[in-house]
């Protein structure tokens, strides 16, 4: 059976290895240009009070093919497991109910459970290895440039670490299973495209429940930094503040300004100090801003930080990872069952 | 004499729709049973049921003596419109034939594959229906079954493909012995090769027996007209045509008929299959195509 996977999966393979190949010798071939630029930009050697030139080397290495070469990283590993799902999964089976030849190859001295088996876990492996060499180059690959932004904002996050393998592996067990209960190739593989983009944007709104949330409350510096918006004409007096989240909150979930009763700030402001017919507290904006700071207002930010990065990376896979053994068992019982 | 397959108020059911009901039936083995009946009678329902590739929704079978599994080695199936991999070679084709039957016997298949002038690189895609059905054939045999199951192997051939199968297929079955179960629905495929017949239609089981006993057994009988009831103990009337002043019938009787009323001849294959059919079918068309 394996011999047979094998005959009928082999060009599909070669396709695969093919693009692990390029993906490899492209990432390893232009690393020693990132860290160069690291190193120029003086941003390697600098040991305090970094941001300025953090900043310096993002931008430089972004400005150029490098800067192409860490979206299209994304981009490959965002599609690819609707590629595998597409490709590999959903003619999987469609194909032989299609062509009638399971007929055939059932009728062999082999039970479909084992037919199914050795497919099911040959391509399966195959897809979570191709996954995992590309997401594990390229994670390496930009790991000086997500030093600097962050490994948990949303679409740096999918395509880094363990992720792409659980969310690939999910799309051909998905696609298997839509082609054999459609018992239609491309009907198949138009549903499996549907699936697989619903799940990676489940996955959006299923991450940030997998780990529990940090959360910085501080009062409003005197010297705090943001911007004010109010309406003159408001009778009310609502005002809004915006003040910039910290550095550690790399994905932030909620920021929002406190007043001193704890709900949240939204004036009234004194007309006398804020908006545009302020008389007291000097010139311009400050007077306000010093109003508001003697409001004893609070930020309070809930975020993600990086530091859980790889317990969201875990938990994360290992969802997709059930949800496709479940799938497959549900595969188990339907061929069994519903497939004549 | 030992049973190749045995079943009892077999019924399969697909949702509302009753595509086998009731079938009970005893076929011996070492024979070629030819399984007729027009299309959509369950002729494809009762091999699939055979080979375990289907669950009865009623009843019980056994298969060489114990209940069927798919992927048994003991049985060959060759399904309808002889399924092969489009894209794999025919070379291919005996690779997994070897890699997935522990009884595989290389040398008969790559013998047949000789003898049948076929080039084992080519794509089996690329082949004609007839050389399409011989891989399958070839794929089923060398598979050394005990019981080879054929679901209308050769509805889709040409006259001459039609008989070079049946002709490899009759080869095979006499140096082998094999038991041999095949569905048409037309009888002239299955007179050259059945030695024993099973007639379902509709749905059900109408006739089986071997086919020498089943010519022997039924006559056509032509006389003046005469109401089938009144006939004689042991006859038993399968058709009956009348004009105003003839009956023509066809009757079944284990004892000759001597009656100077009416004169009696044999009956061929054919007519005695589509007998049963139109009674079947309660005088409206018939069913069977009539081949030639």
């Amino acid at each position: 059976m394996i011999w047979l996977t094998w005959r009928q999966f082999r060009t599909q393979a070669v396709i695969g290895l093919a693009l692990v190949i390029a993906v490899a010798a492209a990432y390893l071939a232009t690393r020693s240009t990132l860290l160069d630029i690291a190193r120029d930009s003086g941003y390697t050697a600098c040991t305090a009070d970094c941001g300025q030139l953090a900043s310096q080397f993002v931008k430089t290495a972004r400005s150029g093919y490098l800067g192409k070469l860490y979206q299209i990283g994304a981009l490959v590993l965002l599609l690819f497991p609707a590629l595998v799902g597409l490709f590999w999964g959903a003619p999987l089976v469609a194909r032989e109910l299609e062509a009638g030849t399971h007929r055939l190859v059932w009728n062999q001295s082999i039970s479909r459970n084992r037919w199914l088996g050795v497919k099911l876990g040959g391509i399966g492996l195959a897809t979570a290895t191709v996954a995992g060499l590309a997401s594990w180059a390229i994670t390496a690959w930009a790991s000086p440039l997500d030093k600097v932004d962050g490994w948990v904002t949303p679409l740096t996050y999918a395509a880094r670490g363990i992720v792409p393998i659980g969310y690939a592996v999910l799309a051909f067990v998905v696609g298997v299973t839509i082609g054999m209960v459609l018992r239609r190739t491309v009907a198949a593989m138009a549903v499996t495209l549907v699936v697989v983009a619903a799940a990676m944007v489940g996955g959006l709104f299923l991450r940030e429940q997998l780990v529990a949330h940090s959360t910085y409350q501080a009062a409003l510096p005197a010297d705090w930094d943001g911007g004010i918006s109010l309406s003159p004409d408001d009778p009310s007096h609502d005002i809004r503040v915006e003040v910039e989240p910290p550095e550690v909150a790399t994905w932030v979930l909620s920021n929002t300004i406190l007043g001193s009763t704890g709900a949240k700030y939204h004036g009234p402001y004194d007309p006398d100090y804020c908006g545009p017919h302020a008389t007291k507290g000097g010139d311009g904006p400050q007077g306000c801003r010093n109003w508001l700071t003697a409001q004893n207002l609070q930020q309070k930010v809930t975020y993600i930080g990086n530091d859980k990065f790889w317990v969201m990376q875990w938990r994360e896979t290992g969802v997709l990872l059930v949800a496709s053994s479940l799938l497959a068992i549900f595969c188990f019982w339907w061929i069994r069952r519903r497939v004549a | 004499m030992t049973s190749a397959v045995v079943t009892q108020k077999l019924t399969k059911k697909y949702g509302r729709k009753t595509a086998l009901s009731d079938c009970s039936l005893d076929i011996p083995a070492g024979h070629v049973v030819g399984l007729v009946g027009p299309n959509g009678a369950g002729k494809s329902t009762l091999l699939q049921l055979v080979c375990g590739q289907l669950n009865p929704t009623a009843g019980s079978l056994t298969v060489l003596g114990a209940p069927p599994v798919t992927g048994s080695p003991r049985i060959g199936f060759v399904a309808q419109d002889t399924p092969v991999y489009g894209s794999l070679s025919i070379e291919d084709h005996l690779s997994f034939g070897k890699h997935l039957n522990p009884a595989w016997d290389d040398d008969l298949a790559r013998e047949r594959i000789e003898r049948l002038d076929l080039d084992p690189k080519q794509k089996a895609g690329k082949l004609s229906g007839g050389q399409r059905a011989q891989v399958a054939l070839t794929l089923a045999i060398a598979k050394r079954p005990e019981l080879l199951l054929l679901d209308e192997p050769v509805a889709a051939l040409d006259p001459l493909a039609r008989r070079e199968f049946l002709q490899g297929l009759m080869e095979y079955v006499a140096e082998s012995g094999t038991s041999v179960v095949m569905s048409s629905h037309l009888v002239a495929d299955l007179e050259r090769v059945c030695d024993y017949m099973i007639v379902l239609v509709k749905s059900k089981v109408r006739v089986t027996g071997e086919v020498e006993e089943l010519l022997a057994t039924h006559h056509h009988v032509t006389g003046a007209r005469v109401d089938p009831e009144n006939l004689g103990p042991g006859r038993t009337v399968i058709q009956a045509r009348h004009t105003d002043v003839q009956s023509s019938l066809v009757v079944r009787s284990s004892a000759p008929i001597d009656d100077p009323a009416f004169s009696v001849a044999g009956i061929d294959l054919e007519d005695l299959v589509l007998a049963y059919m139109s009674e079947a079918a309660n005088g409206r068309d018939r069913v069977l195509e009539k081949q030639r």
